[in-house]
């Protein structure tokens, strides 16, 4: 069973009949050049847009069948930016992803930890900085516990340890049986996917695993770029 | 960081200083009535205070609750709803609206027919004015998109206002009642203005378990989705009530700025961010607020309420435009 399937879904002027299918228990990444189509297509994929003559499916079920609390308990979407007008702690706002769940502050201490956000748990989220708030968002996906997540360049304002943490973390979720679509600018990282999703100018252009996928055609194509394998640096979590 | 005791002290305390200011609002006028002669009036052993409190001084009290939480829930929700702690029924035009719905009624002289062609008047202005917002706003409520569009609303609004003024000139007492919506004020308050004002009790209790999902939506509306919030009801609702409770209070006590504003903002101050909090606290701060502006202003000689909320909350607004630059 596919835990998320877009089938022919366009948006005018920012998708053109875009199908996507992810398998249960699998890390994708999507990839794209800025403007290609991706912020939209996670938002597609989480329920957010209208769908058009398409139809969207989480495990199965028609998305238009399934009530706005369900919904919250099986997808969780973290956006590539929020501004935080009101002072919120950050416990708070990550108690937010049980608002589904009636509030019950489950895991809450957990994703915190799990986030390295402990120390900042009861700062308000309008004073923190970018990779910070980036966290937070990243925790309350996480404490939702749904079995769809769909990030939006998670990585984005992350500092290298930071980044690789939560890589590492959505690779513990997949192990876990969770689905996760995410947003990558780092082609460099696609080797820890499964697959990856190429969106171009609003279509999906290709999908697959990476090394299939990410062919030096395809990056030239896509990208405008070329792309030459040299020893480089290499990081890893310490 | 605030003392944790403040968040659960907050909410006797506020209901304290209310009973304390409206004690202190029933006692004060041309004759002082102390704490036991307005006991002995309100339960009937003394007549003259009997008839000075149940006649004047009650309904006043009681307008200046009502007006006054009907305004600090509105700006509240108004504030969660742009997600900008500076919109607020006076600035974004919705005050405006409401006034300039119950002066058309005045001025084309259908306001004598019944008690609720007014406050219907006023609902409609106000619904106009939020409409226009909320339109304007749908491009992103930056601060200085919802301030310009709340300028442009209050000076066209201003303007039927003005025309009413100008060209239905019918009688004396005709443009007295008009200058009173420009004014805000409680003077000559009735349990006619009681009644038709306490349609905001009804709004509060329906406000209530909005708190909550306020919080989400206050951090950003897909977020909110996301999270499992049905976002367009709650929108529609909080736009409904806030809108309606702004106009209430408009139509019993004309146009009283700032109220909206400085309630929320001090109290989240004290407090914090979360609506269950400020949903009950918004709605006791502001009553706490207008009753205590009208006591100031009538101790300063018989300055109306709209100019006192003026005087206190404009200099107020503009330190926080400062502080946000």
């Amino acid at each position: 069973m596919n835990a998320l399937e877009i089938v022919n879904v366009s948006l005018p002027g920012r998708l053109h009949a875009v199908d996507l299918r992810l398998k249960q228990g699998t890390l994708v990444g999507l990839i794209g050049p800025n403007g290609s189509g991706k912020s939209t297509l996670l938002q597609v994929a989480a329920g957010l847009l209208p769908t058009g003559e398409g139809s969207l499916s989480w495990q199965g079920r028609d998305f238009k069948g399934i009530g706005f609390a369900e919904r919250g308990r099986m997808t969780a979407w973290v956006p590539q930016e929020a501004r935080f007008e009101f002072g919120f702690s950050v416990r708070s706002v990550i108690g937010q992803g049980r608002y589904a769940h009636g509030d019950d502050g489950r895991g809450i201490e957990a994703v915190l930890e799990r986030l390295d956000l402990q120390d900042l748990a009861l700062r308000p989220v309008n004073q923190l900085s970018g990779g910070e708030r980036q966290r937070v968002l990243i925790a309350r996906a996480l404490a939702t516990e749904a079995p769809l997540q769909l990030w939006d360049e998670p990585l984005a304002a992350l500092d290298v340890r930071h980044a690789l943490e939560v890589l590492m973390l959505a690779n513990e979720l997949k192990d876990a049986g969770s689905t996760l679509l995410l947003s990558l600018h780092d082609l460099r990282l696609a080797h820890c996917l499964d697959s990856v999703a190429v969106m171009h100018a609003g279509r999906l252009r290709a999908f697959g695993p990476p090394a299939e996928v990410l062919t030096p055609e395809l990056l030239r194509e896509v990208f405008g770029v070329r792309a030459r394998t040299a020893p480089g640096l290499l990081l890893e979590l310490s | 960081m605030r003392p944790p005791w403040v968040k659960g002290a907050a909410l006797p305390a506020a209901l304290g200083l209310l009973v304390l200011v409206a004690v202190a609002s029933l006692g004060a006028g041309e004759m002082h009535l102390g704490p036991a002669r307005i006991w002995d009036g309100l339960t009937g052993h003394d007549t003259l205070a009997a008839v000075i409190l149940w006649q004047i001084r009650l309904p006043r009290v009681a307008v200046a609750i009502l007006v006054g939480a009907a305004l600090g829930a509105s700006g509240l929700v108004m504030q969660a709803y742009f997600r900008n702690s500076l919109a607020s029924p006076g600035l974004l035009g919705v005050s405006s609206g409401g006034a300039a719905g119950a002066v058309v009624t005045i001025g084309a002289g259908w306001a004598s027919g019944s008690i609720l062609v007014m406050p219907t008047a006023a609902i409609a202005g106000a619904f106009l004015a939020t409409g226009a917002v909320v339109v304007l706003a749908r491009r992103g409520a930056s601060t200085e998109r919802l301030l310009l569009a709340g300028v442009a609303l209050n000076a066209m609004l201003g303007g039927v206002t003005s025309y009413v003024l100008s060209n239905f000139t019918i009688s004396y007492e005709r443009n007295t009642q008009v200058v009173f919506w420009l004014l805000g004020g409680l003077e000559d308050r009735s349990w006619e203005h009681v009644a038709i004002a306490s349609a905001v009790i009804p709004c509060a209790v329906l406000l209530w378990p909005l708190g909550r999902p306020m919080d989400l939506l206050s951090l950003g509306a897909p977020e909110a989705q996301s999270l499992g919030v049905d976002v367009r009801r709650l929108r529609l609702w909080l736009i409904v009530l806030s809108t309606v409770m702004t106009a209430l209070a408009t139509a019993v006590a004309g146009t009283v700025g700032f109220v909206g504003l400085v309630v929320p903002h001090v109290l989240r101050l004290l407090v914090g961010p979360e609506h269950r909090r400020l949903v009950p606290l918004s709605l006791i701060g502001g009553a706490v607020f207008v009753l205590s502006c009208d006591l100031l202003g009538r101790a300063a000689g018989g300055l109306r309420l709209g100019v006192v909320t003026a005087l206190v909350g404009g200099p107020y607004f503009l330190w926080l435009l400062r502080r946000q630059a």
